[in-house]
């Protein structure tokens, strides 16, 4: 956690500064099959957070070198546009990127199907467009959203969300002031079907009941969200088009 | 990835332009319906996303404060990039920016540095010291053709809607960005022989050279580009010279409307 100071984070009155509730979640939408050039697409706004994901392939895996002779390799490039964060940056990978693009990759791979597609590669790209705090979690559930939009058999979809603590209280989806200022920040990614957990990360300073506190706020907060990514792909196959 | 122009796709594209028709049935000056929304992106001080057929582009504009460049302490700076990131099409890998994505920039940038549409005296806040440097980054999200116009569309509606961050820089009250003009870019792609305008991603895949004009609100010229492989005549140029300045009306009232709402 990046946080030092005297900022104020939760009001007299027990709310957050944007008067949400501390188990409360910013607004989510989801849109499917929002990109024509891909095999599969997925746009996720949650909160202010702006997370585009698409997807090519089942392909041809190479350089040959990456090739699984029993599985499909998930390439992932988690990338933040130039003008997602309130200074400008520089476009390229960097090590917070790099990092963020393997941990996603692994996740994925635990919930795709990847021993249907033996020596091949499914491309997984996350664009951040706007970023307020949680792009990470956010561009996992686009990416859950778009593989499933291109048809790729998954064992479940994968919803990322965070916890963290600000003012030692457990709170459920820091924004971009708690995140900034904040004492711990819990991102998981959650089958939302089997209850299992595919990404985990953590920083900051949480004590066992309050590890186990914004886990439980996680959980709910999956649930909500699996709801609105099953009901973006129900929307995308109704109503005749493609 | 190699490409492989298929033969079949350019004998149908030929077979076409005999009877003067399009693949997807467009009248040969016709361009795709196209879509343009402005301030859609939090965090960037101008924003667009310009949607023309199955092609996807954002555009944002960010600022910073910078020392002016020693033979020019008076002026601020404009740069414009673009970025074929990997997610727009599956023949885009990743990598360093590829030469493509480089000319797509700097065609943008020409376009909208040359018209002269931001005044760069008027980026300076203290001269030989402090001056504002102004960025344009566009970032294709689906190619579906002609992402050029696209790109030069996205740029100059955001361009058109930043408010410069002063207050977050100390520098003063945040006031609207001063752009005097709409440069708009019209492109054309020479398919089964002869040129059309507007190429779709077929048509691209299955045509020739293209042509990209910018022109400014009193339809002078701003920039010029001539890609790819093939050589066209000066009646030729003359034709879509023509064509270019009606479709470029039409685009700078699309801005002009979206600025009214």
């Amino acid at each position: 956690m990046g946080g030092y100071g005297d900022v104020q984070l939760l009001r007299d009155d027990g709310l957050r500064l944007d008067g949400r509730k501390i188990d409360e979640m910013r607004p989510v939408a989801i849109e499917a099959g929002v990109l024509p050039a891909a095999d599969g697409s997925a746009m996720v706004t949650h909160g202010l957070n702006v997370a585009v994901a698409a997807v090519y392939g089942p392909m041809e895996a190479h350089p040959r070198k990456i090739q699984r002779q029993d599985r499909a390799v998930i390439d992932v490039r988690y990338n933040m546009a130039p003008f997602s964060t309130s200074d400008r940056i520089r476009p390229g990978y960097n090590r917070r990127s790099r990092e963020i693009s393997k941990v996603t990759a692994e996740a994925l791979e635990s919930v795709v199907l990847v021993e249907r597609y033996p020596r091949s590669k499914i491309r997984v790209e996350i664009e951040i467009l706007a970023a307020e705090a949680g792009t990470r979690c956010v561009g996992i559930t686009a990416a859950a959203v778009a593989l499933a939009d291109a048809g790729i058999p998954m064992r479940d979809l994968i919803v990322g969300v965070a916890s963290g603590k600000v003012e030692d209280t457990v709170v459920l989806d820091l924004d971009k002031a708690e995140d900034n200022y904040g004492q711990a920040d819990l991102p998981v990614g959650i089958l939302p079907n089997t209850g299992e957990i595919a990404f985990l990360q953590m920083d900051g300073d949480l004590s066992p009941d309050e590890f186990n506190l914004a886990m439980e706020y996680n959980f709910k907060a999956a649930a909500e969200i699996h709801e609105i990514m099953v009901d973006a792909l129900k929307r995308r196959y109704e109503g005749g088009e493609n | 990835m190699v490409e492989l122009v298929p033969t079949l796709l350019r004998q149908e594209l030929a077979r076409l332009a005999e009877d003067d028709l399009r693949l997807d049935g467009r009248g040969r000056w016709e361009g795709r319906e196209v879509t343009l929304e402005t301030d859609c992106l939090y965090n960037a001080e101008g924003s667009a996303k310009v949607v023309m057929g199955g092609t996807i582009v954002y555009a944002g504009v960010k600022f910073e404060l910078r020392t002016p460049w020693p033979d020019r302490p008076a002026q601020g700076s404009l740069m414009c990039g673009a970025e074929l990131r990997p997610v727009a099409h599956r023949k885009y890998e990743p990598g360093p920016p590829s030469p493509q994505s480089i000319e797509l920039g700097r065609v943008v940038d020409r376009g909208i540095r040359e018209s002269g549409c931001i005044d760069m005296e008027s980026l300076c806040i203290v001269p030989g010291e402090k001056v504002w440097g102004v960025m344009i980054d566009i970032h294709v999200l689906s190619d579906g053709g002609n992402i050029f116009d696209a790109c030069g569309l996205a740029a100059i509606a955001a361009l058109r809607t930043a408010v410069v961050p002063a207050k977050r820089f100390d520098v003063g009250e945040d006031y609207t960005l001063k752009v005097n003009g709409t440069p708009i870019m019209s492109s054309f792609t020479r398919v089964g022989g002869r040129y059309i305008y507007d190429p779709s991603e077929e048509e691209e895949l299955g045509g020739d050279e293209r042509i990209h004009i910018t022109l400014g609100d009193e339809g002078h010229l701003h920039s010029l580009q001539k890609g790819l492989r093939g050589v066209f005549t000066p009646a030729e140029f003359a034709e879509i010279f023509e064509v270019a300045h009606l479709r470029c009306s039409e685009l700078r009232e699309l801005v002009a409307n979206q600025e009214g709402n």
